[in-house]
């Protein structure tokens, strides 16, 4: 007989079936997935011509960054799905409830951009000294970031009307967030005054924290603190309110 | 009565900048956040070369983003006119009007150009107080006529390119790697002598090259003669008028 512990689950019901769908649809972007690692291989072309010795440090960054920047994938298809197609209504009011939907788009949209991901890593392991620890923090701190930029991107997709603005509002949200904190560089060049504004981006303090493994000493105990605990409440509640959100404006509809 | 049947009288002639003007006016007064957008992203790139580069190469920079900025704006173009013909269905409009492509192609340059024009002012501006000497007046020109080539070759080609895409999907990251690809490889943000040597070969093939090496020589950034400034302006009028024709020779201005 079936329990009910499946209710929690049903919060997320459809998420596989619905994540396989996006991830099919993604695949067939192969421009879109070739051009998602331009913005990091510029920022690498910059740190390489420029400043060769924050390699490393730009790599780990690159990382994150393209992790970070699947929020804004996320954003782009579930405006498209919504604005353009027209089609999410269809998909809700399918046995899909709206949690499994934002989470199927996020992971299908994760699956998809995977392979430049792990070209990176790929790069890192050979240029950066990736002990097992590193590694471990890597994956840590990056499903992190993926869960934080995917849940604002869906957040914030519901908020447009119109798609002839959502590329470049969206490029430029996602680049003051991963561009302008040290996330390509060390966390010693940023203003000291601002390091805990930082310290509180999850893409910042991912590298940070990162950075501090790299080079021992980097951030003071509390300033580790910060990103630590930073970064893991604010993934939960980013989340957490993405899901309510998610069940919220489908309601509306 | 002949005069029962006859078609209405239409204009066969109309201003065009003055009309698209308007568009782009209207684009980033209702959409402020549109503005920002363009406005900013030279600034975030600047800002990270200032932390990771000698400061000495600054104005070089600046000079760098003026021209990157202008060279999105073919994107913005070649998004512009996908929107309009394959979202908003006006193609065949302006098909019917007394606009010809080329019209047309000057008219969504120039409403673009009004979205990049805050950007590009306080660049200059910024590119003044910078400088660590002052140039003369031609340097400032030098720059305006690059820029005004720069403008026309790339809203050519995104105009062209918007003709051949199906899909708004597409707009985005076609339009990323074009343009990006293109101010990446030349030398905008930095010396072309830092480049790798294969990668300069591959960079004199591109206008934006020479358009950097004539601004950064006019400026007194990067040395050149006088024979070798007169190379550059002839190798940049020269590539961007060949590209400016191929473009337009590509361009879809009827569905076939």
């Amino acid at each position: 007989m079936r329990t009910e512990p499946a209710h929690r689950l049903s919060l997320f019901r459809g998420t596989v079936a619905f994540s396989l769908t996006e991830f099919r649809v993604q695949a067939h972007e192969g421009i879109a997935i070739f051009t998602s690692m331009i913005t990091q291989v510029v920022l690498l072309i910059f740190v390489t011509i420029l400043a060769r010795q924050y390699l490393s440090v730009a790599l780990l960054g690159a990382i994150l960054f393209s992790l970070f920047t699947l929020g804004q994938r996320v954003l782009n298809e579930a405006a498209y799905i919504r604005v353009d197609h027209k089609l999410n209504q269809l998909y809700l009011a399918s046995p899909l409830t709206p949690g499994g939907y934002f989470l199927g788009i996020s992971v299908g949209v994760l699956l998809t951009y995977l392979g430049p991901i792990l070209v990176l890593v790929a790069i890192a392991v050979v240029l950066v000294p990736l002990t097992p620890i590193l590694g471990l923090e890597l994956a840590a701190v990056g499903i992190a970031v993926w869960l934080f930029a995917s849940s604002m991107g869906y957040v914030i997709s519901t908020t447009f009307r119109d798609m002839r603005a959502i590329w470049s509002n969206a490029s430029l949200l996602f680049n003051l967030f991963g561009v302008l904190p040290p996330v390509f560089y060390p966390v010693r060049l940023f203003p000291l005054a601002l390091r805990p504004i930082a310290l509180l981006m999850p893409p910042s303090a991912a590298s940070a924290i990162l950075q501090n493994t790299l080079s021992p000493g980097t951030l003071s105990s509390s300033d580790l603190l910060l990103a630590v605990v930073g970064l893991a409440v604010e993934t939960v509640v980013m989340f957490v309110f993405a899901v309510a959100w998610a069940r919220r404006t489908a309601q509306e509809r | 009565m002949a005069t029962a049947t006859s078609m209405p009288a239409t204009p066969h002639d109309g201003r065009v900048l003055p009309a698209f003007g308007v568009i782009g006016w209207r684009w980033i007064s209702r959409n402020p956040a549109a503005a920002i957008a363009p406005i900013l992203q030279p600034f975030i790139f600047l800002y990270f070369l200032s932390l990771i580069s000698p400061p000495g190469l600054f104005p070089l920079e600046i000079l760098g983003a003026m021209l990157f900025t202008t060279q999105n704006i073919g994107s913005w173009v070649m998004g512009d006119s996908a929107t309009w013909r394959i979202e908003l269905a006006v193609q065949d409009m302006f098909i019917a009007s007394p606009l010809g492509k080329v019209r047309y192609l000057f008219g969504v340059a120039f409403s673009n150009l009004i979205a990049a024009a805050p950007a590009l002012i306080v660049l200059a501006v910024l590119l003044d107080v910078v400088l660590p000497h002052r140039v003369p007046w031609t340097a400032w020109l030098v720059l305006g006529g690059c820029l005004t080539v720069v403008w026309i070759l790339f809203s050519s080609i995104g105009v062209a390119i918007s003709s051949r895409l199906t899909s708004q999907r597409e707009i985005w990251p076609v339009g990323n790697l074009t343009f990006t690809v293109v101010g990446m490889l030349s030398p905008l943000y930095y010396p072309l002598s830092y480049l790798p040597p294969t990668w300069q070969r591959i960079a004199h093939f591109l206008p934006t090259t020479y358009a950097a090496l004539l601004v950064q020589g006019a400026f007194g950034i990067t040395p050149a003669t006088p024979t070798q400034m007169v190379e550059y302006v002839a190798l940049l009028l020269g590539l961007a008028v060949v590209g400016t024709f191929v473009a337009l020779r590509m361009y879809r201005w009827r569905a076939p």
